[in-house]
């Protein structure tokens, strides 16, 4: 009862509850939109399996690519789901039972809002199985044994989060699987599916996944109970240090200070690094929409998707400027930094990862000259005009950034405000106009023009801009200093 | 060189700090003491510019600290955790301020050396970064990284707190050193006996107001003891 009410009131005592009503009721409906829209595809999924393939169940289809489903799960997981297992030490000295703790925090990550896939996913799509024509117990026993083996990834999770090298060895187990069906005859994604077929041929049978289950909580808690000390697996995991000598940095003279700092910050500490692997995934968005036509006729469509592939980075780091550096926040604010040097060094960060991206996504060629002139233009106006739009956007954002945390999820909703929201119109509508009017008038060469000169004289003015960010920045000095101190 | 003027600071309505004038001169040793909440770090804070002040203001060398940026190439301070950057190694750290002064590599080295016994071989060369250090080691490099550069005013906000019995001892013979520099040093503790030792003028603190404020004799010691005792 006691460890109910504790993690009661740490619940409920967040931060996040704090937030204002007006970013709560957003919150609610960003959630209520994603929750509808999985339970909706999923929901649809069915039908359309059942229309499309004609000589196979499509609950055969969905068994078929369930191991991939488990694979995608389980990289999420491990990049995104926060253990509750740190808040142990806190109780290790009190007189609890180890085995209640344990069973506790185990119970605990049970109801992690990754653990929704069964009811979101899983379960839309077993009640389109049972108003087809299976009967009640099948589609109870499939849906029992996906929920169970959801349950089996959630515990595993922890295991794999402790050692990197359990995470390699899971990354080599999908790579072998992919390896083996394109070059081979031995499916094993096929052989999985074949398990869950079994299920519903036969619903008794998923009584056998309690087993897998069972084994994978006896194996964490006993991993847990190893390690119930606060030297050994509790602690935070002691990183060896990366001596990365910068010095090829200091042709760039003073700026190149601030820029070392900041290499050593993304490569040393989780979220950051979370951030940079997020803004990498941000160069395949083009995939979805440049290959289909019905995309490529329509321009805004075409000028997200361009300021996207290449503005990963520059719109996810740009939004936590000064919030990265809240740790030392007095420390910057002491010494002899000026303002402006901070932020054009940030914005040298920001447009050379612009750069490095625009030629990542040079193969997006392929899809035609269309598509790279409107990835080159956007990428420019990203460079000129995204990168200080996002830097006065960071401004406002004044929560303190925990550096080696991961983030949870809606972990920074705090700090969404009105205004933070309203930048959409410079950052996404502007260019749209941009790209749009002369396109429709002179063509897209003209388009193209527009969109790339607006970013051009971001660049050639970029000091008038720092100048002006510098005085908003000075602005509010105290009150991101107050803040970050918290 | 350090001028208050009817400096004072209030949240909502109390007052946490209300001091009428104040001046610092040039190489002394100034030492603020109270108990907690008597507003040493909100007057050093205000000091600083980290914080606005209510009413009245902060000059140093003239420079009115809240209208320009100009007084920072003077000042070095370490007051909390907020001064360092946990990420780096030590010597990362060192090099990072030491960049931001104008020191080079080779004087930072020599800089460095004086400080062999107060690092008692914990420091450098330990590959690790700050963030895994001890609180007390953590405290040695952040107090040791404000002397990079020979700035003229140095602020410590309790610099002997955390620290180990022999090197607030050592710690206590540097700061005794570095006043023959002429450098202003600025030291708030709870120490009595410590901050006797290094200041040549004490000024205590209660509930935001100064009410004393007298150069060092053989007797201040004992008062000290006695207002503090509750006598």
């Amino acid at each position: 009862m006691n460890l109910f009410s504790l993690q009661w009131k740490e619940t409920f005592r967040a931060p996040q509850w704090e937030a204002k009503m007006s970013i709560k009721v957003i919150m609610v409906l960003v959630t209520l939109y994603f929750l509808g829209a999985f339970v909706f595809g999923a929901s649809m999924t069915y039908p359309i399996l059942n229309k499309k393939i004609l000589d196979r169940e499509a609950v055969e289809v969905f068994n078929g690519i369930i191991l991939y489903i488990f694979f995608f799960e389980l990289i999420l997981r491990f990049f995104l789901q926060q253990l509750p297992v740190t808040n142990i030490q806190t109780l290790i000295l009190l007189p609890f039972k180890k085995r209640r703790i344990i069973n506790n925090v185990l119970f605990r990550s049970v109801f992690s809002g990754f653990n929704t896939t069964p009811l979101i996913i899983y379960l839309p799509f077993a009640i389109s199985m049972y108003r087809d024509d299976y009967l009640g117990t099948q589609v109870v026993a499939w849906w029992m044994a996906l929920l169970l083996t959801t349950l089996c990834l959630n515990f595993l999770i922890y295991i794999i989060n402790k050692n990197n090298l359990y995470f390699v060895l899971l990354l080599a187990v999908v790579a072998a699987t992919v390896a083996l069906y394109l070059y081979t005859e031995f499916d094993l994604g096929h052989m999985t599916g074949a398990l869950f077929d079994a299920v519903v041929a036969q619903p008794q049978l998923v009584g056998f996944f309690i087993f897998p289950l069972v084994l994978s909580y006896a194996l964490v808690f006993y991993f847990l109970k190893r390690g119930f000390y606060m030297d050994a697996g509790l602690a935070k995991t002691k990183t060896a240090v990366q001596t990365g000598d910068y010095s090829f940095l200091n042709f760039l003279g003073e700026d190149a200070l601030i820029l070392k700092n900041d290499l050593r910050m993304i490569i040393r500490n989780v979220r950051p690094r979370q951030v940079v692997l997020m803004s990498f995934l941000f160069l395949f968005y083009g995939l979805i929409f440049f290959t289909q036509d019905i995309y490529r006729k329509q321009d805004f469509v075409m000028v997200f998707a361009g300021l996207f592939v290449t503005g990963g980075f520059c719109l996810t780091f740009g939004n936590y400027v000064p919030a990265w550096d809240s740790s030392y926040y007095k420390l910057l604010m002491t010494q002899n930094i000026s303002y402006k040097k901070y932020l054009l060094s940030k914005w040298n960060l920001m447009v050379f990862v612009t750069a490095i991206s625009t030629l990542l996504s040079l193969p997006y060629l392929y899809f035609g000259w269309d598509v790279m002139g409107i990835i080159i233009a956007g990428s420019l106006f990203n460079m000129g005009l995204n990168t200080w739009t996002t830097l006065f956007g960071g401004l406002m954002n004044k929560t303190p950034m925990k550096l080696n945390v991961k983030a949870k999820a809606f972990e920074n909703t705090q700090s969404f405000s009105l205004n933070q929201f309203l930048l959409i119109i410079p950052k996404m509508v502007l260019p749209v106009l941009l790209y749009w009017l002369p396109a429709k008038f002179m063509g897209p060469t003209a388009g193209y023009l527009s969109l790339a000169g607006a970013g051009m004289l971001g660049i050639v003015f970029k000091n008038q801009l720092a100048d002006w960010v510098t005085v908003l920045y000075l602005k509010q000095k105290h009150e991101t200093i107050e803040a970050f101190n918290k | 060189m350090i001028q208050l003027n009817s400096l004072s600071k209030k949240y909502e309505e109390a007052i946490v700090l209300n001091v009428d004038k104040l001046s610092i001169d040039k190489g002394e040793h100034f030492g603020l003491v109270g108990n907690n909440g008597a507003g040493k770090t909100t007057l050093f804070s205000l000091i600083l510019d980290l914080i606005q002040a209510s009413s009245g203001n902060v000059t140093i060398n003239s420079i009115e600290v809240a209208k320009s940026e100009a007084w920072k190439k003077d000042v070095a301070a370490f007051v909390d955790d907020n001064f360092l950057i946990d990420y780096l190694t030590p010597e990362e750290y060192f090099e990072f301020i030491a960049n931001l002064r104008k020191v080079d590599s080779a004087a930072l080295n020599e800089f460095l050396q004086q400080f062999d016994a107060f690092f008692n071989g914990e420091i450098l060369d330990q590959k690790k970064y700050l963030r895994d250090f001890s609180k007390g080691n953590q405290k040695k490099v952040g107090l040791a990284a404000s002397f990079i550069g020979d700035p003229s005013i140095v602020i410590l906000d309790e610099p002997f707190a955390n620290l180990d019995p022999s090197s607030q001892i050592r710690l206590k013979s540097f700061l005794a050193s570095e006043g023959n520099k002429d450098k202003t040093l600025l030291i708030s503790s709870h120490d009595l006996n410590h901050v006797t030792d290094v200041c040549e003028r004490i000024v205590l603190l209660e509930k935001g107001n100064v009410i004393k404020d007298t150069p060092k004799s053989p007797k201040t010691l004992k008062e000290l003891e006695a207002y503090f005792s509750g006598q």
